[in-house]
C-alpha cells in the first residue's frame, strides 16, 4: 500500500510541485494573515523558552547545564509535534475544498500541511543554531554529529503524519476527539524530557524513554546537537519503527473513515 | 480503432445510512451504548454498471432526487462506492456551482491550486493564468480572497479554470445557471468550439435541448437505477414520457 503510494507519487511528476505550492499557502496562509506575520513563528520558541527558563531555572533551581539551549531545542521538536498533531484535526474539514470535487489523494493534503510546519521547524532550528553558537556560554561547538538532526526530523515529521492522520480521521466520527487529544497532549508534555535533565526522567519514569515515542527523539536531538555524541541507536530505532508502526495505522484508517470524509463532514 | 474506457463501473451501489439524531462525539457514543440511534437507510444507487470512452460526451437525465448527483460524486471517486468495482483513468474534476475553492485564498492561488490538483505543472499553469482571468473578466481581483467576491464571480472562476485546465474526466452538473446572459453566451460557445471535442464529459442537465447537441450517448434514471443508457434519443423520450 505505501509503496504503491509513494510509486505513485513519482510516476506523475507534478506531485512533488503541488505539494510545495500546498504547502507555501499554508505557511503563508498562518503567518503573513496576521500583524506579527513570520515575526510571530520567530518569537514564539523564544517566549516558550523564557517561560520555562524563569520557572525551571530560577525559581526550581534546575542544575542542568546550558539549560536556556537545553529547552530550546527540546521545544522545538515538541511544537512542531503539537502543531502538526492538534492543529490538523479538523483539516479534512478545512481542506474540504481540495477533494469534495476531484479525486485528489487525501494524503497529500497532510503532507503538504505538515511541509509547512517544516519550513517554520527550520526557522527555529537555524535560531537554535545561532543561540547555541553564538550566545551560549556553556556551548562545545559544531560537532559533526549534528548533522543526525536530519534523521531525526525524518523520524519527527513521520510520527507527526502519523497521529495526524490517526486524530482527524476519528474526528469524521467523534467530534470530540479535539478536547481528548487537548488534555492527552498537555499530559504528555509533562511525561516527555522537555524541561527536567534525563536523569530526573529515567528515574521517575522508567522505560518512558521508550513508551513515549517523542521523548526519544528529543533525547537523540540533545545528544547530536548539545553533547556531542551520537544518538542512541537501540533507541533511535525503536522510534523509528514506532512511528512507522503508527503510520501504518493512519493510512489504515485514513482508508476506511478517510474516504468517507466527503460525505460526513 | 478501438476506443479505450476513461471510467469503468462494475455493479456499483451507494446507500446512505442517516441516523436521525447523530451520535458524532466520544461522549454521546458512550451515554448511548444501549440505545442506538434510528437509522434511516436511503438506497441512493441502485446496483449500477457503465462504461464510459475517452472522448465521450455522456449526457444524465433524471427528475429531481433520483440520484443523478450521488452517481456523479461516485463516478468522479469523491464519495466511496458500497459494492462493485470502479476504475478512473486519470485526474476528475467535478462542477457545480461551486467548484473545489478556498475562500481563503485569492484569485490568483485558487487558480493555482485547482490547475495543480487537476494535474497541471506550475509552468504550465502560467501558461493559461491570463487566459482564465480574461474569461472570467475578474483582471481587477486578481490578487482578493475569493470571500470577498459575488456569487456569481465565483462561479465564473470556477467555470474559467474548469474549462481552461481541466481534468481528464469532467463531471458538469448544471452549468449552465452560472452567470448572466453574457457569461453563459460565452459558455456555451466554449461548448460549440472544439472544446468539447477529445474530451471526456458527464453532462447533468434539465436543458433537452443542451443535451440532444453534445451527447452522443445518454442515460435516463429514476428512483436510483439507471433505466436506460444508450442512445441519446430514446433516454430524452423516456424522461419526457416520465414528466407527463
Amino acid at each position: 500500500m505505501l509503496l504503491r503510494v509513494v510509486k505513485d507519487w513519482f510516476s506523475r511528476s507534478n506531485k512533488i510541485e503541488r505539494l510545495w505550492l500546498l504547502a507555501k499557502i499554508e505557511f503563508k496562509l498562518r503567518y503573513y494573515e496576521n500583524k506579527l506575520g513570520l515575526l510571530w513563528a520567530l518569537l514564539k520558541p523564544v517566549m516558550d523558552m523564557s517561560i520555562y527558563y524563569v520557572v525551571f531555572k530560577i525559581i526550581l533551581k534546575s542544575d542542568t547545564p546550558a539549560f536556556a539551549s537545553f529547552l530550546f531545542i527540546g521545544l522545538i521538536f515538541w511544537n512542531f509535534f503539537l502543531e502538526s498533531t492538534t492543529g490538523t484535526i479538523q483539516i479534512l474539514s478545512t481542506k474540504k475544498y481540495l477533494y469534495e470535487y476531484s479525486n485528489m489523494n487525501k494524503l497529500e493534503i497532510y503532507i503538504s500541511t505538515i511541509l509547512s510546519n517544516s519550513i517554520g521547524f527550520f526557522f527555529n532550528l537555524v535560531m537554535f543554531l545561532v543561540f547555541y553558537h553564538f550566545i551560549e556560554i556553556d556551548s562545545i561547538g559544531f560537532t559533526i554529529y549534528n548533522f543526525w538532526v536530519i534523521l531525526l526530523f525524518f523520524n519527527l515529521f513521520i510520527l507527526s503524519l502519523a497521529i495526524s492522520l490517526i486524530l482527524s480521521n476519528l474526528y469524521i466520527i467523534a467530534k470530540d476527539i479535539s478536547q481528548i487529544w487537548q488534555v492527552f497532549t498537555s499530559f504528555l508534555f509533562f511525561l516527555s524530557p522537555i524541561f527536567y535533565s534525563l536523569k530526573v526522567f529515567k528515574d521517575a519514569l522508567p522505560s518512558f524513554d521508550y513508551g513515549n515515542p517523542i521523548a526519544g527523539i528529543i533525547i537523540n536531538g540533545r545528544r547530536v546537537m548539545m553533547e556531542g555524541k551520537p544518538p542512541d541507536l537501540e533507541l533511535f530505532i525503536w522510534d523509528f519503527s514506532f512511528a512507522f508502526f503508527l503510520l501504518l495505522t493512519g493510512l489504515l484508517i485514513l482508508n476506511k473513515l478517510g474516504s468517507k470524509a466527503a460525505e460526513k463532514l | 480503432m478501438e476506443p479505450t474506457p476513461a471510467l469503468v463501473a462494475r455493479n456499483i451501489s451507494k446507500t446512505f445510512v442517516i441516523s436521525e439524531d447523530s451520535h458524532n462525539t466520544v461522549k454521546h457514543r458512550l451515554f448511548n451504548i444501549f440505545n442506538p440511534p434510528r437509522k434511516k437507510r436511503i438506497e441512493a444507487i441502485k446496483i449500477t454498471s457503465l462504461e464510459i470512452n475517452k472522448g465521450e460526451c455522456i449526457g444524465l437525465l433524471g427528475r429531481n432526487g433520483c440520484g443523478k448527483s450521488t452517481l456523479v460524486k461516485l463516478l468522479a471517486g469523491v464519495y466511496p462506492t458500497d459494492t462493485g468495482f470502479l476504475k478512473i483513468n486519470g485526474s476528475t474534476m467535478l462542477m457545480n456551482l461551486g467548484v473545489g475553492m478556498s475562500h481563503e485564498l485569492t484569485a490568483r492561488e485558487n487558480i493555482y491550486v485547482s490547475g495543480s490538483v487537476l494535474g497541471l505543472k506550475i509552468k504550465e499553469v502560467d501558461a493559461i493564468f491570463d487566459e482564465i482571468i480574461d474569461f472570467a473578466e475578474l483582471r481587477e481581483f486578481v490578487d482578493t480572497k475569493i470571500k470577498f467576491f459575488s456569487s456569481g464571480m465565483v462561479a465564473r472562476l470556477g467555470f474559467s479554470i474548469a474549462v481552461k485546465a481541466g481534468a481528464d474526466i469532467m463531471f458538469l452538473d448544471e452549468i449552465f445557471a452560472v452567470g448572466d446572459m453574457k457569461f453563459q453566451e460565452k459558455a456555451i460557445k466554449v461548448f460549440e468550439s472544439s472544446w468539447i471535442q477529445g474530451k471526456t464529459v458527464v453532462l447533468v442537465s434539465h436543458s433537452m435541448e443542451v443535451i440532444s447537441k453534445y451527447c452522443q450517448r445518454a442515460g435516463y434514471m429514476k428512483d436510483g437505477v439507471m433505466k436506460f443508457f444508450g442512445d441519446t434519443q430514446t433516454a430524452i423520450q423516456l424522461y419526457l414520457a416520465d414528466n407527463q
